[in-house]
């Protein structure tokens, strides 16, 4: 018992410490740009004109006479990440913050921006929701880890929660959700949201399809607003397209129960191709089924269905053989973009040991689009929140290829992006394993098509999300 | 239920040396001559003035006051970016005093916690939310919703107890496991949509706003930042006291539930059923009136987390948010209103101190001086450094991020808490006590 109380203490002392520290950090951080006053305010941004060191705002190019309030100071911007790197979707969050670490690391070797060091504060989510909202008090805050916007949100109802709070800071959040209602500035004025939405990309995939392998197509996806925005994408498109839907299993798919029904269904619709929106345990699931039961349509569906890991499995035959991967960016060294040739040699430079993995390219990404943003609130010569969030409007972000370019000017319909990207699975492109300073090591893939945008996805009109929950 | 025994005592023998009737003998704190005084909610008045002292500062916690403000802990607990979390704290201790209840003063295993608080949530969302073209809501005030979760998510404890008061153990863990599933898939079927909003998204819960009616003026508003009495108050410090003087109310409620004649009842049979109803306790009503008392608390904290998190979806009321409550109780201690409270704290603040150390020990390696020189033996924070810890972020391998880290850590600071102290934190809160109590013969 008496270790346990030792124990208690020095647990005590160390927050106690870590108090400390934490007070310290404040003194440093916010003694140049601001003038903070004692009360704290929650909407800061409103009165961002008060606490700024100067007010030479046409001052542009400056690398010093700038407007700043928080996040912003003389030798630093801080970017914060309200990310999920721990809980279910950190497979998949962890490289992408990896890589806009080595996005920042590499723009701050090259002199940063305006002279000054972009850090990246990373605030774990851990995907759940309450703990997204506190992260988002500390970067709205005026405290040390304070920003002057947000360069990832993981999650969409993380994401909806904090939609107003945006506003009501005048924030800039970059989602790392493709939820196909962001783009109505009703919903999320301040959320930018980056590619195509799932509807769209259905557009894309099932015209692709519909004119390569037939016009019998069957629909599969989980319920709820990422697997039936997906197929309500494809049944528009089938419709317009005036393809037979043969099976329409739009929210048929529950992951983790029994999917001999779903199986059976594709199986007896004989589909000429499958539209899946669904994840990659329950793909190779279904697709393992039906294949075996002498399915021999092809099959695709919006991003989040594959994962080049599935490559692994005994599956990886069939994958290569019936398998079309629909994405919104360019993946691991597949193209010889600028931007491609740029993520691949930092990567190597930075990382020389990293695994390979397609997720860098949503990181790096990330990073471009954040420091254009940057770029044209320094040359508007206003870093404060609100200005940021200003010159996101403005710009049009060039991603050297790697993705469409984006920009969020006007109305909805002016700037979604309608773009994808077409791959084909394919297995002799595919290296277990390897590094990212491996010549050869890829992730099983040739491009087929991309950006593509299909007549339909031109002609699609937004108006809000294609599935709205009735 | 007693809700006061402060009432005046006859019958009991008068103590030689003491003036009032059943009083303590001085310097004998623990000998009680009645059973009234035993079982009041602070024994002493040393507990008293701790306690006062305890709440005092709790409302003044958020301000900067001079004596306050150098409490350690305290002091960065009210800072902003503390609030939220320790608001967090508020609304769990609050739902844990239900499960509590149940678990912990009844006996009865339930892993259904959450099925109950989504039911408040979604009760408090129905009355006092806004109706949307999709979801359900009649914009009451909070004096409506608030104690309406409450009592919905009571009303369906009633109805489910029925079924739980048939089975014991694993078994009745298992099928209030149940209850979790069921309720997330009802809240995802068409019809639940319309009070649980968009799967992915979730929809809007009302506000902790006071008013008399729907579309007044609020009495008490949280929307913006104002000025209560002498103090300048910010939203998220609003929210806080709210929330603070709702869970003051609750603990001392609960308190009073386990000393009436109803927690000694439900004692009774967790201590032993066939017992219980021997001496003439009716088992089946005292389990389905446990199971309500435990839907009441737990109603009124999900309406409260959801209140407080602005919009969730109902997959959130998940296993994992129940199983966090069963921790709670096991950290804390199973049975007490201070265990309780002191595991909420623990399960809600324990992954932020853990970050700020281990966030404390990144700063610490570009610093100088002797913690210095030991941060830089643990952290990596470059190609050619060593260490467990990197600052980097990178999927899971040697060294394992901070992020990572984190979550081990805390895993472990269980494990060690049920194997060293089986009555959590409240056992050890027991052993300080009476290290002093003994001082200086404490061994």
């Amino acid at each position: 018992m008496k270790t346990m109380r030792w124990l208690s203490l020095l647990l005590a002392l160390m927050m106690v410490a870590a108090a400390c520290g934490g007070d310290d950090d404040s003194g440093t951080g916010t003694d140049t740009g601001t003038d903070t006053e004692t009360s704290a305010s929650g909407d800061g941004g409103t009165d961002s004109t008060e606490a700024a060191t100067d007010d030479t705002g046409d001052a542009a190019g400056g690398t010093t006479e700038l407007l700043t309030d928080f996040g912003v100071t003389d030798d630093e911007i801080r970017i914060g990440y309200n990310a999920a790197v721990t809980g279910i979707f950190a497979a998949t969050v962890v490289p992408i913050i990896e890589a806009t670490e080595v996005y920042w690391e590499w723009v701050n070797d090259n002199g940063g921006i305006a002279g000054r060091q972009v850090v990246p504060v990373i605030l774990d989510n851990e995907y759940d929701v309450p703990k997204h909202l506190e992260n988002h008090e500390i970067f709205s805050g005026e405290g040390p880890e304070s920003v002057v916007m947000i360069g990832q949100s993981s999650g969409s109802p993380h994401t909806a929660a904090t939609a107003q709070l945006l506003v009501d800071d005048d924030m800039a959040a970059i989602p790392l959700t493709w939820y196909s209602g962001w783009a109505d500035p009703e919903f999320g004025a301040n959320v930018f949201e980056v590619q195509a939405t799932y509807c769209v990309e259905s557009h894309n995939g099932v015209s692709y399809l519909a004119e390569n392998f037939g016009n019998k197509i069957a629909i599969i996806s989980f319920p709820g607003e990422y697997g039936q925005d997906g197929a309500q994408g494809a049944k528009l498109a089938a419709e317009k397209l005036g393809l037979e839907i043969v099976y329409d299993g739009e929210g048929a798919v529950v992951p983790g129960s029994d999917q001999t029904p779903v199986i059976t269904e594709i199986v007896n619709s004989g589909a000429d191709f499958v539209w899946a929106t669904i994840n990659p345990t329950t793909l190779s699931e279904i697709m393992g089924g039906a294949v075996a039961q002498g399915f021999t349509g092809m099959w695709s569906g919006n991003a989040p269905t594959y994962f080049y890991e599935l490559l692994n499995s005994d599956l990886a035959e069939t994958l290569d053989q019936y398998y079309i991967h629909s994405t919104y960016v360019n993946l691991w060294n597949t193209t010889d973009t600028p931007g491609m040739t740029e993520l691949v040699e930092e990567m190597r430079a930075y990382r020389p040991d990293a695994q390979v993995s397609d997720n860098y390219l949503f990181g790096w990404i990330n990073g471009m689009i954040v420091k254009q943003i940057l770029d044209q609130a320094v040359a508007n010569g206003d870093m404060t929140r609100a200005g940021v969030t200003q010159a996101a409007r403005e710009i049009t972000v060039d991603l050297g290829g790697l993705a469409p370019d984006q920009t969020w000017g006007g109305e909805p319909n002016d700037y979604i992006v309608r773009e994808t990207y077409l791959y084909d699975v394919d297995l002799s492109k595919y290296t277990p394993d390897a590094t990212v300073s491996d010549d050869e090591g890829g992730t099983g893939f040739t491009l087929i098509e991309g950006p593509l945008a299909s007549d339909l996805a031109q002609e699609f009109d937004f108006t809000g999300p294609c599935f709205v929950a009735e | 239920m007693t809700l006061s025994v402060n009432k005046g005592l006859s019958g009991f023998a008068r103590l030689p040396g003491s003036g009032r009737k059943g009083a303590t003998l001085l310097g004998r704190p623990n000998l009680f001559t009645s059973y009234e005084r035993e079982s009041r909610i602070f024994t002493s008045t040393t507990q008293k003035v701790v306690a006062a002292v305890i709440i005092v500062v709790l409302f003044l916690m958020p301000f900067e006051l001079p004596v306050i403000n150098q409490i350690p802990i305290i002091r960065f607990l009210g800072d902003g970016p503390y609030l939220r979390p320790v608001s967090t704290t508020l609304v769990y201790i609050v739902a844990a005093l239900g499960l509590n209840l149940l678990l912990g003063v009844a006996g009865q295993v339930s892993i259904g916690h959450a099925f109950f608080m989504g039911a408040g949530a979604y009760a408090a969302a129905f009355l006092g939310g806004e109706a949307t073209s999709t979801v359900y809501g009649h914009g009451l005030p909070i004096w409506i919703w608030l104690p309406g979760a409450g009592v919905t998510a009571a009303a369906i404890g009633v109805l489910i107890a029925p079924v739980a008061v048939r089975l014991r153990g694993l078994y009745l863990a298992i099928v209030t496991l149940g209850l979790v599933f069921l309720g997330i898939h009802m809240g995802n079927m068409d019809w639940g949509r319309k009070f649980a909003g968009d799967p992915g998204l979730g929809r809007d819960f009302p506000s902790l706003e006071l008013a008399l009616w729907k579309g007044q003026d609020p009495i008490i508003s949280t929307a913006d930042d104002g000025r209560w009495l002498w103090f300048d108050v910010t939203k998220a410090e609003k929210i806080y006291l709210v929330l603070l003087c709702i869970t003051l109310f609750m603990v001392v409620l609960a308190k009073n539930i386990i000393r009436s004649r109803t927690g000694r009842a439900l004692q009774a049979i967790r201590d032993r059923d066939v017992a219980a109803e021997v001496m003439g306790i009716p088992e089946f009503k005292y389990k389905v009136i446990a199971f309500a008392l435990s839907s009441f608390f737990a109603g009124i904290g999900g309406a409260l987390l959801a209140s407080l998190v602005g919009k969730l979806p109902a997959i959130e009321w998940d296993l994992f948010l129940s199983v966090e409550f069963v921790a709670i109780l096991l950290i804390g201690g199973l049975g007490t209103i201070s265990g309780t409270v002191l595991g909420a704290i623990f399960v809600v603040l324990g992954p932020r101190l853990i970050e700020e150390v281990t966030k404390w020990l990144e700063s610490q390696t570009e610093a100088t001086g002797p913690v210095a020189t030991v941060a830089d033996l643990i952290v990596t924070d470059g190609a050619n450094d060593f260490g467990p810890v990197s600052t980097a972020t990178q999927s899971p391998g040697w060294p394992m991020s901070i992020f990572s880290w984190n979550v081990v850590i805390y895993g472990l600071l269980i494990v060690v808490f049920l194997i060293f102290e089986p009555l959590g934190l409240y056992g050890i809160w027991l052993n300080i006590k009476s290290y002093f109590k003994r001082w200086p013969f404490s061994y």
